[in-house]
């Protein structure tokens, strides 16, 4: 069961992905893209079912593995690709019809969609922690010509940023990599499987603490980096502001979850080894740097992808600040909010491309009053808006609320008020200026058509899952997470 | 059984690692584009020939095979690469400095040091010495922040791409010398992205050049905030 | 008795080797150029004769010249020889190496050099002060590298003696062919070229005023005391390539006092130096002279090399 899985899920994107490099029409792009993520979802959903039934599920030799922890990233991740697949289509088109990009560049997207998408599940899957490595890196070169997909000076120069600066923090994870490789070879001989993360967790007292610390350093830039922890976020704004919008979704809400997993990983594995205060104390500090960091740049911003962008930096400080307390409760907390993030970050950038797409711009001060212009996506743009800053009832209320009561709880009490000061802070701005964007004068502007039925509903059910999980998690759900939750916990 | 006896194996491989260091040095001491190409060239040589030492001397397949590995993708594939973007985009073939060569050798002379510093605790452990390739610790990290080094104070776009290949190179040296490599399968994968890494930041090159009319990357400032 | 004798012998011995054999040394310099040009050249003993011509003939001082000007030659001269007392050429220790160690070497050095600059200015002629500020600011970076390049050796051994240093070498050929050990010989060649004023920082045999260094400074030497003053440079060359040949290849040298030994070292120390000169007669023919400013990092190079090179003593060993 575990191959057949294991192999669904890897090979169904990689076959898409050749398909799509091979195929010449529109139609069969869009069709084997949409087939293809979605199978790749249902095979995650199965997994996570099963993974429930079982606990873990590997493959015979142990190089792939999954446990509720991978299986519920899997979910989230395969999830945000289909949904990103479903919105690639109304929105290219939209392109295709106003000329502005090649059957080429069309076939050349939904190929690199498909290896983006194999790369991130290759990661989630990993029970090797260098593949987990290769894997994060590949995710970095399937991505660099999607942020470059406009080909314009600006795309480009983000696309370079990106790629730099997402390598070289990626070659001082490798380190860590190598310096963890040390630790446990020096213990168990170069001839045992010591890269894998099941062995590596059975003999993880016996690591050197002293060089386990030193690689979670290189470990917590590195795939920091990545996932865009502040010193290291300068990227993100670019490559999310000039990526096509389905792609800066997708960034936002699969790419960060993969690479914090990665530094879960890692992190479970130190705290195994010497104990959870060490990688506490670094994380609390990312993490609050990049919530307080992400601030004045949301309160200045003009850029509605790059808002989002900083939204995002944010968004990952409070992630990683929830692991870094360290109690389940936390633990429970962001993974919980890594779900919501997702969803919600999907729906904002969804609903900012089809506002780029009826008023060409994506700066703020251009685009107003737009519930009269296209009130289907003003209205579902404002319920993300809500749902960002963590106004309840949405989903993301319920983990930031976790998240402050852990805080709270063990007794962090400094870095969690500051936390909350400036999600408030946060909130103050996010709502500025989408009222003034949603509600501003519409005077000159005709009515439009407000993007496709199928970007329509697909929008309504990102917005429903938000008001779902805010409401109430379904059992399953509760209990992966509960799982997941475990798994950190060591 | 040891094919080569151990007095000349530690020191062709201490003089290996040096000659990768000294690589290193002189690709911060060099003007021209078509010169870095050909020091990373020679430095992957230097590093294909110190983990031919180790495969021979172990027996190691894996190292062997990452030896292959290295001559065939870092010192043959991606400097051909390299030298092709170079010709084609007809710059100027001088590299452009933001910290000038005297200070930059100073600079990075202290990261020799720091990174001897650096290196010590990961000596200390215990076991670390059961290996005669330890002490080669050093010079890989000085590489690796050389070659980050390179990237910060180096303008041209195709620089930036040899200072991080130079810290893969650092990168590989460090695992030689601690862990004599990773896995042979996970050392297959890195091989493959730094080609394909390589071949991506070589096309973005062409693609740069194209709209800026110019590979120096203090042009590209369009995005703020 | 005996032993004043032979300590007697030895300086001689010593001393001859060296202010004999270095207007040798330019010779075949100057013949392996030629050759490698494809012209026949000077005979290599060519350079004796140019000194005794000099010799003979009339000094011409410039009126505006001081006492420093006539008092420099034989400065030079002095002090180059004391050198000669303090380097190992064909055995070690050499009978008065504790007069001084390296850092006396490099002090002496700095001593004719200055004076050569002191004189370079003292005749007022334009080309003279140029010269002395260009190879001021030369030795600036060069006699850092030289020193440390040594130092790395000398770390090796544990002193900073020459003859001591090279001795325990020749003793232990074990330690010499390590990592630091063949920095610190890049290092130090790379001094040696810019010391003896060779291509690709200095041009010997050229007077064109946007290059020359050397022969800026000692344009308004004639006679008697550019014989002096040429002579002093072709010992200079001498030392510096038997620093090399003895810290780094120390095979063959004699450290007992035999007639074979000493014969052998002889012979292995003529062929050792007439390596060294091809050496740098095939990296002068190979190479174009660096423009002034290009100079100091190729100096910045030997220097780096140099500090590297006793880095590397204290990580990789020796």
């Amino acid at each position: 069961m575990s191959i057949v899985l294991f192999s669904l899920l890897l090979g169904i994107p990689f076959v898409s992905a050749i398909v799509c490099a091979l195929s010449p029409g529109r139609r069969v792009l869009e069709s084997v893209t949409a087939t293809g993520t979605g199978l790749t979802f249902l095979s995650a959903l199965v997994l996570a079912h099963e993974v429930l039934k079982h606990t873990f599920l590997s493959s015979p030799n142990a190089f792939f593995y999954a446990d509720a922890l991978s299986a519920l990233l899997a979910a989230i991740v395969t999830g945000s690709a289909f949904a990103t697949a479903l919105y690639s289509f109304g929105y290219l088109n939209a392109h295709v019809a106003a000329g502005t990009i090649s059957a080429g560049q069309l076939r050349l997207y939904y190929a690199l969609l498909n290896v983006f998408l194999f790369t991130m599940v290759l990661v989630l899957l990993s029970n090797n922690l260098g593949f987990l490595w290769i894997g994060t890196e590949a995710t970095t070169l399937a991505t660099a010509f999607l942020v470059a997909f406009y080909d314009t000076k600006r795309s480009l120069e983000a696309a370079w940023k990106y790629v730099i600066i997402c390598s070289v923090g990626i070659a001082l994870a490798l380190f860590g990599v190598i310096l963890t490789y040390f630790s446990s070879v020096t213990i168990a001989g170069s001839s045992s499987p010591s890269l894998l993360w099941t062995t590596l967790m059975i003999v993880a007292k016996k690591l050197d603490p002293a060089i386990l610390r030193l690689a979670y350093v290189f470990i917590l830039i590195g795939f920091g980096t990545k996932a865009g922890l502040a010193p290291m976020h300068t990227w993100k704004p670019d490559a999310y502001g000039e990526a096509p919008a389905p792609i800066s979704g997708l960034m936002a809400g699969g790419l960060v979850n993969v690479a914090l997993y990665s530094l879960m990983r890692f992190t479970v594995l130190v705290n195994k080894a010497v104990g959870h205060e060490f990688t506490s104390t670094l994380l609390i500090i990312f993490g609050l740097g990049s919530i307080i960091i992400a601030v004045p740049f949301i309160l200045l911003q003009q850029n509605i992808k790059r808002l989002l962008a900083y939204s995002s930096v944010e968004h990952v400080g409070i992630i990683a600040f929830a692991i870094g307390l360290a109690t389940p409760l936390a633990y429970l907390g962001a993974l919980l909010h890594m779900l919501n993030n997702a969803i919600v970050k999907l729906l904002l950038f969804f609903s900012a491309g089809n506002l780029r797409l009826a008023y060409h711009s994506k700066i703020m001060r251009r685009i107003e009053g737009a519930v009269h212009v296209v009130p289907f996506t003003a209205t579902v743009f404002l319920i993300g808006v809500f749902a960002v800053t963590g106004w309840p009832p949405f989903g993301l209320f319920v983990s930031e609320l976790t998240i402050v009561t852990a805080g709270f709880t063990a007794g962090h009490f400094l870095p969690t008020i500051v936390f909350l000061v400036s999600v408030a802070t946060v909130f103050v701005g996010f709502i500025y200026y989408a009222s003034k964007m949603a509600f501003g004068s519409s005077e000159g502007r005709e009515r439009q058509i407000d993007s496709t039925p199928m970007t329509r509903i697909l929008l309504a059910a990102l917005a429903l899952l938000l008001l779902c999980f805010g409401l109430l998690i379904p059992a399953p759900l509760m209990t992966l997470l509960r799982n997941a939750a475990t798994v950190m916990a060591g | 059984m040891p094919i080569i006896d151990q007095q000349t194996l530690v020191r062709s491989v201490d003089i290996l690692a040096t000659g990768i260091l000294v690589t290193a040095f002189l690709i911060i001491s060099s003007k021209s584009l078509t010169f870095y190409v050909r020091l990373f060239a020679f430095q992957s040589i230097l590093l294909g020939m110190l983990s031919l030492v180790i495969a021979v001397r172990y027996g190691e397949t894996h190292i062997l095979t990452a030896a292959v590995l290295t001559f065939v993708v870092k010192a043959f594939t991606i400097p051909l690469l390299l030298n092709k973007v170079i010709d084609r985009i007809r710059v100027r073939k001088e590299v452009d400095f933001s910290i000038n060569i005297t200070v930059s050798l100073i600079i990075c002379g202290a990261i020799v040091i720091l990174s001897n510093s650096v290196a010590q605790p990961i000596l200390q452990v215990q076991r670390a010495g059961s290996l005669f390739t330890t002490k080669v610790l050093p010079i890989s990290i000085a590489v690796m922040l050389i070659g980050l080094f390179v990237m910060i104070s180096r303008k041209k776009a195709v620089t930036q791409i040899i200072g991080l290949l130079t810290m893969e190179n650092g990168l590989f040296l460090s695992g030689l010398s601690i862990t004599h490599g990773m896995p042979l399968i996970v050392e297959v994968g890195i091989f493959f992205d730094i080609l394909v890494a390589a071949l991506i930041l070589g096309l973005f090159v062409f693609r740069i050049n194209k709209s800026f009319e110019t590979i120096d990357i203090a042009a590209m400032r369009s995005l703020r905030h | 008795m005996n032993d004043i004798i032979t300590n007697a012998l030895l300086l001689i011995l010593q001393l001859g080797v060296t202010v004999l054999m270095a207007p040798f040394i330019f010779g075949i310099i100057k013949k392996t150029k030629a050759r490698i040009q494809n012209r026949r050249g000077p005979s290599i003993f060519q350079p004796y004769a140019d000194l005794t011509k000099l010799l003979k003939k009339e000094v011409v001082i410039s009126e505006n010249a001081s006492w420093l000007f006539s008092f420099t030659p034989y400065l030079l001269i002095a002090s180059t020889l004391v050198i000669v007392i303090l380097v190992p050429t064909v055995f070690a220790p050499l009978p008065f190496h504790w007069i001084g160690d390296i850092i006396t070497v490099a002090y002496l050095l700095a001593l004719g050099r200055f004076f050569l600059a002191l004189a370079g200015l003292d005749t007022a002629s334009g080309f003279g002060g140029l010269g002395s500020s260009r190879e001021m600011s030369i030795a600036s970076i060069v006699e850092p590298a030289m020193m440390l390049s040594i130092f790395a050796v000398a770390v090796t051994a544990g002193s900073t003696n020459l003859s001591i240093v090279v001795r325990s070498l020749s003793t232990t050929p074990a330690s010499i062919f390590n990592p630091s050990h063949l920095l610190a010989f890049v290092a130090l060649f790379i001094v040696t070229i810019a010391e003896t004023g060779r291509i690709p920082v200095d041009n010997p045999e050229t007077h064109l005023e946007l290059t020359m260094i050397h022969e800026a400074m000692i344009l308004e030497y004639s006679g008697r005391y550019l014989a002096f003053i040429e002579w002093a440079s072709q010992m200079k060359m001498v030392i510096f390539l038997s620093l090399l040949a003895n810290l780094f290849f120390p095979i063959g040298l004699a450290t007992v006092l035999s007639p074979a030994a000493l014969g052998v070292s002889i012979v292995a120390f003529v062929a050792k130096m007439t390596l060294l000169a091809i050496g740098i007669a095939l990296v002068e023919s190979t190479n174009a002279k660096l423009r002034l400013f290009r100079v100091p990092d190729l100096l910045m190079t030997a220097f780096i090399l140099s500090l590297l090179s006793l880095i590397l003593y204290f990580i990789v060993g020796a």
